[in-house]
């Protein structure tokens, strides 16, 4: 089981006029093992980034990145992503779409195929193995891709506001279902969104961040306990998560 | 396959087919709906065709001496393809656009993908392809002739160079237009550089490489009739030399027509049925529904 921890991360772009503006300012935290940490702020106050620099897709100015096994740090780890827009490959069903992310993992082809049917059955999609993407709803789409993400057994997952973009009911199964995967399959899992109802119910640990640039704010542990409903208790804490977060709001504006 | 998987496994779409269409009780009870369709596929077509062929006829009956009867050139068509020589030479021909044109997609496809994706290659290449695309392919027939005398390579090179600059116009442009957020989601799960071409680059490019292939294949077979009129001693273009020589307009237009029709069983044939089987994963897309 690995950890991830970012240490003083920093990160700045460049601005049209050249002028250069901080992104991300002497960040760091942890996601602990076996627990989804999720991350909150401000829109556009560098959440993705964060993540994106965690994948190899972007590259921190200053800082690090550790991914902690037994205390050791490995380079470049496998990690499963869930993105925002469900980003399956159309041309192909969706039980290639998993396996070529099993391909990409070195798994053997002799084991592919029973792993995509015991991920597609955790998700309930287990009739639409050989459908194409395009003629799946957005929900089950993202479903696919939360599949995905877990089916290359990797032990960090980064989940990116995966359900910002299916309406609130879908989003709502879509939450219990993958609370449920994380209290199941026990990875390290970092949740970036900007819903505090969703930080609420879908988190054990909540960190949250200022505005651009952002900065590490409070760090809070979700005192509701496992297995969780939706409910009242979720809009209390959210509640509570609000006033964490609203007091900094001037900031990042 | 396909459409019978979609049915089965998406209830909504089964609702959806079997739903009334909206409006539908009100439209007028035309007559049967297939053979309206079909009148409305085959009409224009067949109108188009026939109306040349009028035109052809009353001006042969006008000028005698100038056109051949539409007749006599249709009975020449059929003695070619009956006696064999049509099937012989067409191949020939044939042989030398495929052959060039596989050649040039091999190359367009490197090229354009470096060009797309380096900011180094489509420096250098940039300029070269602008240069090839003012080329005209009468020059390049020529030129291979000169070079390779006669033989076979001679309308290979002269194909190959001709289309390669549009094949890699299209295929660059469509690099460029790549989605970026499905290469890097191949980054993250770890897909091999050869995962990344042939799983989440090449399908994106498959319409630009039916629209280079289907403008390329036109283009081929007018340089390799040119490259056959002076340059082989086979082939169609090499056929409707000879008719020429001896000014012989019937056997000019006889081969044309055989050589038309090649085409369109290619295009028809070949290229939409491919085009059909690569894209079966896209939903039919109405635009103009009302």
């Amino acid at each position: 089981m690995a950890k991830l921890v970012v240490k003083d991360a920093e990160k700045w772009f460049r601005r049209e006029n050249g002028e250069p503006l901080k992104v991300i300012d002497r960040l760091s935290f942890e996601a602990r093992e076996g627990a989804v940490t999720v991350l909150i702020g401000p829109s556009g106050c560098g959440k993705s980034t964060l993540l994106n620099s965690v994948v190899g897709l972007e590259k921190l100015d200053r800082g690090d990145l550790l991914f902690l096994d037994d205390g050791k740090n490995r380079e470049r780890p496998l990690i499963g992503y869930v993105f925002q827009s469900p980003r399956l490959l159309p041309w192909k069903t969706v039980a290639e779409n998993i396996g070529l992310a099993l391909q990409g993992a070195g798994i053997p082809r002799s084991e592919r195929a029973a792993r995509v049917e015991r991920y597609l059955k955790l998700v309930n999609l287990e009739e639409y193995t050989h459908q194409f993407p395009l003629y799946l709803s957005g929900g089950q789409r993202q479903r696919v891709g939360l599949a995905r993400a877990l089916a290359v057994e990797s032990d960090i997952v980064l989940m990116d506001e995966p359900f910002a973009s299916v309406d609130e009911l879908t989003a709502r199964r879509l939450r219990q279902t993958t609370r449920r995967l994380c209290e199941q399959l026990r990875r390290t899992v970092l949740f970036v969104t900007h819903n505090l109802a969703e930080a609420a119910y879908m988190s054990d640990f909540v960190v949250t961040l200022t505005g651009r640039p952002a900065r590490l704010d409070t760090y809070v542990v979700n005192p509701l306990s496992s297995p969780r409903q939706w409910g009242a208790d979720v809009y209390n804490f959210a509640a509570e998560l609000e006033t964490k977060v609203s007091l900094k709001e001037d900031e990042a504006l | 396959m396909l459409l019978m998987g979609f049915d089965r496994n998406n209830p909504a779409a089964v609702a959806s087919r079997n739903a009334p269409v909206a409006g539908a009780e009100t439209l007028p009870p035309f007559g049967a709906s297939t053979a309206r369709d079909l009148s409305a596929r085959f009409l224009p077509p067949l109108l188009a065709v026939t109306s040349v062929i009028g035109i052809w006829w009353a001006l042969y009956l006008i000028y005698p001496r100038l056109l051949p009867s539409p007749l006599s050139t249709v009975a020449e068509a059929i003695r070619l393809v009956t006696d064999g020589t049509f099937f012989f030479h067409m191949y020939q021909s044939l042989r030398r656009v495929f052959v060039g044109a596989l050649a040039a997609m091999f190359f367009s496809v490197g090229v354009g993908i470096y060009m797309g994706t380096v900011m180094m290659g489509e420096r250098f290449f940039q300029p070269l392809v602008v240069l090839g695309l003012t080329i005209p392919g009468l020059m390049w027939a020529l030129i291979a002739v000169m070079l390779f005398g006669i033989n076979e390579f001679s309308p290979y090179f002269a194909v190959t160079v001709t289309i390669f600059p549009m094949l890699v116009i299209n295929i660059w442009a469509g690099v460029k237009s790549l989605d970026k957020e499905l290469i890097d989601m191949s980054h993250v799960f770890h897909f091999t550089k050869r995962m990344k071409i042939t799983q989440v680059i090449l399908p994106q490019l498959v319409p630009n490489i039916f629209a280079a292939t289907r403008y390329g294949l036109g283009l081929a077979w007018k340089v390799v009739v040119v490259v056959e009129m002076f340059g082989t001693s086979n082939g169609v273009g090499y056929q409707v030399m000879k008719s020429y020589q001896v000014f012989n307009m019937e056997g000019v237009i006889a081969w044309t027509l055989t050589f038309v029709v090649a085409m369109i069983v290619i295009e028809y044939g070949i290229i939409n049925f491919a085009e059909r089987r690569l894209t079966a994963w896209r939903p039919k897309i109405d635009v103009w529904r009302r």
